[in-house]
C-alpha cells in the first residue's frame, strides 16, 4: 500500500524549471524527509503534493488516488507551516478546530477531537488562549495539532522547526518522532538542516536543482552516497574532499597522490593512471599516522567526548578529522594523515561516485 | 555603562527641542479655539470686539429652523456617503489585490487619480458631465427617470449626486488605505485555510473580514469626520440650494460669518459642529473597535 507517489512531476515558473522529472515514493506510514540547500526546490515540491502549487507535468498520488488535479482541501493531506500560519483572531481551540467547523461536523464532536488533539500535545490548559499569548513551541503545537484534528492521511512539514531556538529544536524533533510513532501516518518533511533530516526519516530525499539526488534510508545515504554533493550534503561537519591523481593501481584500488601525499583507495573499477580524482574522507575515518597526507593542525573544537580537529592543508584548502578521548593537543604541529583505503570514496571530477 | 546627565541641562534640551512645535501650535490651533470659544459668546461681527450676551447665540441656533434643516442634510449626506464608499472601496481594494506586479500599480493609480484632483476641478468635471443642456451624463440619467435632469437644481437629486461625486473623488484613498490592510494579512493563512477546506467566500468571511476589521473602523471613522465637514462641493455645485436642500452646517457658518458679518453666531454653530463631530466619531469608533473585539 502507497502513501504518496509521485510519477515524472515538474513544475516551472515561465521559462525556469524549478522542479524537473521528480519520481519518487513514500510508502504508507513512513516518515519521508525532503533535505537540500535553499532553492533546491524541496518546499515547492511539498506545496505541489499539498496542492497549494499546480502541477506542470507528471503525476501525484496518495494512498492509491490520482490527486494532482484535487484542491488541496479533498487530499487528505494537512500541512504545518514554517511561520505555523496560525489564525491570529481565534484561540487556540477554534484554530484547531477550524477545519471541523468548515466541515460541520458537530459541537460535541468538534470539541472531543480537539480535546484529545490537546491532550496529545499538551496544550489542555492553553486552549482559551490567543496565537500572541503563547510561546513559539506551543504555537508549533498548536500549528501540528490543527493537522492532527484533520486525521490526514499524509503529513506535510515545512521546516516547521527552523523558528525554534536549538533547545526547542531538539525537543520538537523527538516529540515529531513520538508523534509519528503514536498516530502512524504518512509524513513528509521539508527541511535544510540534514541533523533534522537524518534524525527524524525512515527515508530521505535529497534534493538539488529540482532533482532528487539520492534517496533511501539516512545511514545508507551516509555510508553509501551516489555522488560528491549527496556525500558532502550528509554528515556533520562534512565529508573532507581532496582532489588528486591516479599514480598507481594497488590490489584492491587506486593510489592518488594528492597534496604531496598519497592515499589508497578501495575501488572495484580503477580509472586509468594519470585520471583526475576526487577523494572524499568522513572526518572520523581520518586519523594522524606515518604516511599521508601532510596538513598543519591549526586548532581543534574540543566536545568533550570527541574533537574536531582543524588543518590546513599545504595548498591552503581546509581539512577536518576527528579524535576521540585524546587530551594532548597537537595545535600548530605537522602531521600526517590517512584513512583506511575501504573507508575512502572516489568522485569523478564531475560529481559521481566511482565504486 | 550607566550614563550620568546633568538633569538640568537635559531639560533644557527636552524643552528646547518641544518648542517650536508648541509655539506653532499655540499660534495656529489653541489660540483660535480659545478665540472662537470666546466669540461664541459675544455678538461680535467678524472683526471686532462685541458684547458678551452669553448663552444667547446658542439659544438662537436651537430656534433656528435653518439649523435642523442643515443638521439632516448632513446626516443624510452622512448615510449617503460613508458606508457606501467604504463597500465600494473594498470591493475595489479586494479586486485590485488580485492583479500582479505593475498590472496592480496601474490599476491602483488610476482608482486613485481622481483623489489628487482639487475639489473645484472634481466639481467643474461633474457640473459640465451632469449640466442639463449638453451634459454627457442626461442619457443616462434619461434612461433612469425618463427625462432630462438639472440634478443640482433637484431637490430630491441634489445630494445624492453631491455624494456620488464626493465617493468618486475620495474612494482612491480610502482604496489604498483598504489594500494596504489587505497585504497585512499573511498569504499562508490564506493556503492554511484552503488545506482546511475553506471555499473563497468562507475565507472572506473567515479571514479576510475579520483581520480587515480594524482598517474598516478605521476607513469609516476617517469618512465619518471628513463627510460631517462637508462643505466645497455644495457650495460649488449647488450653494445649499434648491429650498436648502442641499444646505449643510458648514454653510452656514460660511453664510453667518462672511456674508451676514455675525461672527459670534458663526463662532457658535462652527463650536457646536466641532463637538458633533468629534462625539459622533469617537462613538462609532469604540462602537466598532468593540464590535470588532467579539
Amino acid at each position: 500500500m502507497s502513501g504518496v507517489v509521485l510519477r515524472n512531476v515538474r513544475k516551472s515558473f515561465g521559462a525556469v524549471d524549478i522542479i524537473k522529472d521528480v519520481s519518487l515514493t513514500v510508502q504508507k506510514g513512513e516518515f519521508g524527509v525532503f533535505v537540500g540547500p535553499s532553492g533546491c526546490g524541496k518546499s515547492t515540491l511539498l506545496r505541489m503534493i499539498a496542492g497549494l502549487e499546480d502541477t506542470t507535468s507528471g503525476m501525484i498520488e496518495i494512498g492509491g488516488r490520482d490527486v494532482t488535479a484535487v484542491e488541496p482541501s479533498r487530499r487528505g493531506v494537512a500541512m504545518v507551516f514554517q511561520s505555523y500560519a496560525l489564525y491570529p483572531h481565534l484561540s487556540v481551540a477554534e484554530n484547531m478546530a477550524f477545519s471541523l467547523r468548515l466541515a460541520k461536523k458537530s459541537r460535541a464532536e468538534r470539541e472531543e477531537k480537539v480535546r484529545e488533539a490537546a491532550r496529545i500535545l499538551q496544550l489542555t490548559d492553553h486552549l482559551e488562549k490567543r496565537p500572541a499569548q503563547l510561546s513559539g513551541g506551543q504555537r508549533q503545537r498548536v500549528a501540528i495539532g490543527r493537522a492532527i484534528v484533520r486525521e490526514p492521511e499524509v503529513f506535510l512539514f515545512d521546516e516547521p522547526l527552523s523558528n525554534l531556538d536549538a533547545e526547542l529544536r531538539v525537543q520538537m524533533r523527538l516529540e515529531l518522532s513520538r508523534l509519528h510513532n503514536q498516530i502512524g501516518a504518512t509524513m513528509i518533511y521539508v527541511t535544510h538542516d540534514q541533523v533534522e533530516a537524518m534524525t527524524l526519516a525512515d527515508d530521505i530525499f535529497v534534493l538539488k536543482g529540482g532533482v532528487v539526488q539520492q534517496s533511501g534510508a539516512p545511514l545508507r545515504l551516509y555510508d553509501d552516497p551516489d555522488n560528491r554533493f549527496v556525500a558532502g550534503f550528509i554528515g556533520s561537519p562534512s565529508m573532507n574532499f581532496l582532489s588528486g591523481t591516479v599514480t598507481g593501481h594497488s590490489a584492491q584500488g587506486i593510489v592518488v597522490a594528492s597534496e604531496e601525499g598519497a592515499l589508497e583507495a578501495h575501488l572495484t573499477e580503477r580509472p586509468a593512471l594519470g585520471t583526475t580524482v576526487i577523494l572524499g574522507v568522513r572526518p572520523e575515518h581520518l586519523a594522524p599516522a606515518e604516511s599521508g597526507i601532510p596538513v598543519t593542525v591549526e586548532m581543534a573544537e574540543e566536545l568533550g567526548g570527541n574533537a574536531y580537529v582543524h588543518c590546513r592543508l599545504n595548498s591552503g584548502a581546509d581539512i577536518v578529522f576527528e579524535r576521540r578521548g585524546l587530551r594532548d593537543r597537537l595545535d600548530g604541529q605537522r602531521v600526517r594523515l590517512s584513512a583506511d583505503p575501504s573507508q575512502i570514496y572516489c568522485f569523478a571530477p564531475e560529481g559521481l561516485r566511482l565504486r | 555603562m550607566a550614563m550620568i546627565r546633568n538633569q538640568r541641562r537635559h531639560r533644557l534640551v527636552a524643552y528646547s527641542l518641544i518648542l517650536p512645535f508648541v509655539a506653532i501650535f499655540s499660534l495656529v490651533f489653541a489660540y483660535p479655539i480659545v478665540e472662537v470659544i470666546r466669540l461664541s459668546f459675544t455678538n461680535a461681527t467678524l472683526i471686532g470686539g462685541g458684547e458678551w450676551v452669553g448663552l444667547q447665540n446658542y439659544r438662537e441656533l436651537l430656534s433656528d429652523k435653518l439649523f435642523y434643516t442643515s443638521l439632516k442634510n448632513n446626516g443624510y449626506f452622512v448615510l449617503l456617503t460613508v458606508v457606501p464608499t467604504t463597500a465600494i472601496a473594498l470591493g475595489i481594494a479586494l479586486m485590485v489585490q488580485r492583479l500582479s506586479g505593475r498590472l496592480q500599480a496601474l490599476a491602483l493609480a488610476l482608482f486613485f487619480l481622481p483623489y489628487i484632483l482639487p475639489v473645484s476641478v472634481v466639481t467643474q468635471i461633474w457640473a459640465w458631465m451632469l449640466d442639463f443642456q449638453f451634459g454627457v451624463l442626461q442619457p443616462v440619467l434619461e434612461l433612469i427617470a425618463g427625462k432630462p435632469i438639472p440634478v443640482f437644481k433637484n431637490p430630491h437629486w441634489v445630494m445624492p449626486m453631491v455624494a456620488l461625486v464626493t465617493i468618486w473623488w475620495t474612494n482612491g484613498f480610502n482604496v489604498l488605505l483598504l489594500l494596504a490592510g489587505l497585504r497585512n494579512i499573511p498569504q499562508d493563512l490564506y493556503e492554511a485555510s484552503a488545506l482546511d477546506g475553506a471555499n473563497r467566500r468562507q475565507q472572506f468571511a473567515r479571514i479576510t473580514w475579520p483581520l480587515l476589521w480594524p482598517v474598516v473602523a478605521l476607513v469609516l471613522t476617517l469618512q465619518l469626520i471628513l463627510q460631517l465637514k462637508l462643505f466645497d462641493q455644495v457650495y460649488l455645485l449647488s450653494e445649499g440650494g434648491p429650498f436648502n436642500s442641499s444646505y449643510v452646517l458648514l454653510l452656514m457658518v460660511y453664510r453667518e460669518a462672511f456674508q451676514q458679518n455675525n461672527g459670534g453666531y458663526a463662532a457658535a454653530i462652527s463650536l457646536v459642529v466641532f463637538l458633533l463631530i468629534v462625539t459622533v466619531s469617537v462613538l462609532q469608533y469604540q462602537l466598532l473597535r468593540i464590535r470588532g473585539r467579539k
